[in-house]
């Protein structure tokens, strides 16, 4: 039981440690390269997309590399 | 809808209904923190935050899954539908508030993690009336945080409305969860039975109104119709269809509405882009198809939302014979513009 509950917890803190750090590189900069609603939303709208983006990192970062390089 | 995303797609009555939302949950609060110093004065400020939020949190939890199925049976109920997201970001954040004060007096005290204490300060899993009920709303919380954190268009859009969907469907699992950190802590604390009253109140509406509308809505889906020697559905007589709004059919396993405007019919696919609001549930309101859950809009004649926006839904062919209405059940492509017939 203990090495359960001790696997669970590492695994949510790397999840949640990893989207924390992928997050700011996404709301900046990656958001706009998938979503070109985004380039002209402003900080805040960005900041309140930072809980979200912690939360469902995986699904977005396979967006990120299937979309195209825009100019 | 819209060239760059806005932090709340604000209109006056959502900010009517916000100021309800924040001055409902204060009455609430302060209502309950009266009744409790009148009845129970020795309860101490903490216990009392708890407990305030806690409740609170689930009973707008009642009310946002009470609002679905009553605005299917009720049109008037609408309204409160549109702003569902803003009371489910409003719930999340009572249940934070509740969460987090239950972690500051149950766990903080010894010098390992609080999360790791929720979970492992009780180890008795086996049991039922000593079962580590926290843990149930641990989990419930995470995935509130999940809705909530997740509540803005932005992420419909590029999480896929299908992944949305699924993601905010898991509010049933947090209900299961939350009812089940209630009850089985009711063993532990003597949680008043008030509490424990309007919670399974609260379970028998929701679940009763979920079962009504899955059986209204179920003889829409079983209408049966003659077919005609070309395979055309005969549906209904005009007089049947109210102006400027829509009766809805199932068609070869899809919803279509049948708009009724100007003295013309109209058939579009009636689930919307945006949501997957019902269409066929909705109005014309400036010649537009109007989604009745966010006001998205589509040109009858070819399900197209007007420029500059791009949103498209299937469109279908109708034929009228005296009063009756036929429809074709093989669809066109989203967007296609079909001539409207005139009645
Ligand atoms: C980290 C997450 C959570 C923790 C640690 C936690 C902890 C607790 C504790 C210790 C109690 C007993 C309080 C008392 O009676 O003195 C309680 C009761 C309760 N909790 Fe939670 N909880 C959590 C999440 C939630 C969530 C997400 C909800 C609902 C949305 C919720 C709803 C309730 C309700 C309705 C009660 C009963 C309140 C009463 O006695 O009147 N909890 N919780
Ligand atoms: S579902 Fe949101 S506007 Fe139709």
């Amino acid at each position: 039981m203990d090495t359960i509950i001790m696997v669970f917890l590492i695994i949510l803190v790397a999840y949640f440690s990893l989207g924390l750090l992928f997050g700011f590189y996404f709301i900046f900069l990656g958001a706009s390269k998938v979503d070109p609603l985004m380039e002209d939303s402003k900080k805040k709208v960005r900041l309140l997309l930072l809980p979200g983006v912690i939360a469902t990192w995986p699904f977005l970062i396979g967006k990120l590399f299937k979309s195209k390089p825009v100019d | 809808m819209g060239l760059d995303y806005k932090l709340v797609l604000w209109n006056k009555h959502k900010k009517t209904y916000d100021k309800i939302i924040a001055l409902g949950m204060l009455l609430y609060l302060v209502v309950f923190v009266a009744l409790t110093l009148a009845l129970n004065p020795e309860t101490t400020a903490e216990t009392m935050i708890i407990r305030a939020f806690g409740s609170l949190a689930i009973l707008m939890l009642h009310i946002i899954l009470v609002i679905g199925p009553l605005s299917r049976l009720n049109p008037q109920f609408l309204p409160i539908l549109y702003n569902r997201r803003h009371l489910g970001v409003s719930m999340f954040l009572a249940a934070l508030v509740h969460g987090a004060f239950s972690i500051i007096q149950f766990h903080t005290l010894g010098d390992v993690n609080p999360i790791y204490a929720i979970i492992t300060s009780n180890m008795d899993y086996g049991s039922l009336t000593n079962f580590p009920f926290q843990v149930l709303g641990f989990l419930a919380l995470l995935i509130l945080f999940y809705m909530a954190s997740t509540s803005h268009d932005f992420f419909l859009k590029n999480l896929s409305p299908k992944i949305w969907k699924g993601l905010h469907m898991m509010v049933y699992l947090a209900y299961g969860l939350i009812l089940m950190h209630v009850f089985l802590g009711a063993f532990q604390q003597e949680t008043s039975p008030f509490t424990i009253g309007i919670i399974i109140v609260g379970f028998i509406t929701v679940t009763s109104l979920h079962l009504i509308t899955a059986f209204k809505e179920s003889k829409i889906d079983k209408f049966n119709s003659e077919k005609n020697s070309e395979g055309w559905l005969e549906v209904c007589e005009v007089d049947e269809i109210p102006n400027d709004r829509a009766k809805i059919f199932t068609v070869g396993n899809e919803r279509v509405a049948i708009f009724k405007y100007e003295g013309k019919l109209s058939a579009i696919h009636n689930v919307c882009k945006h949501q997957g609001g019902p269409l066929g549930e909705g109005k014309i309101v400036d010649g537009c198809v109007t989604c009745p859950w966010h006001g998205y809009q589509y040109l009858p004649h070819n399900g197209q939302s007007p420029p500059p926006f791009t949103e498209k839904v299937a469109t279908y062919e109708l034929r009228l014979n005296g009063k009756k209405v036929y429809i074709n059940p093989n669809g066109f492509e989203e967007g296609t513009e079909v001539q409207p017939v005139t009645c």
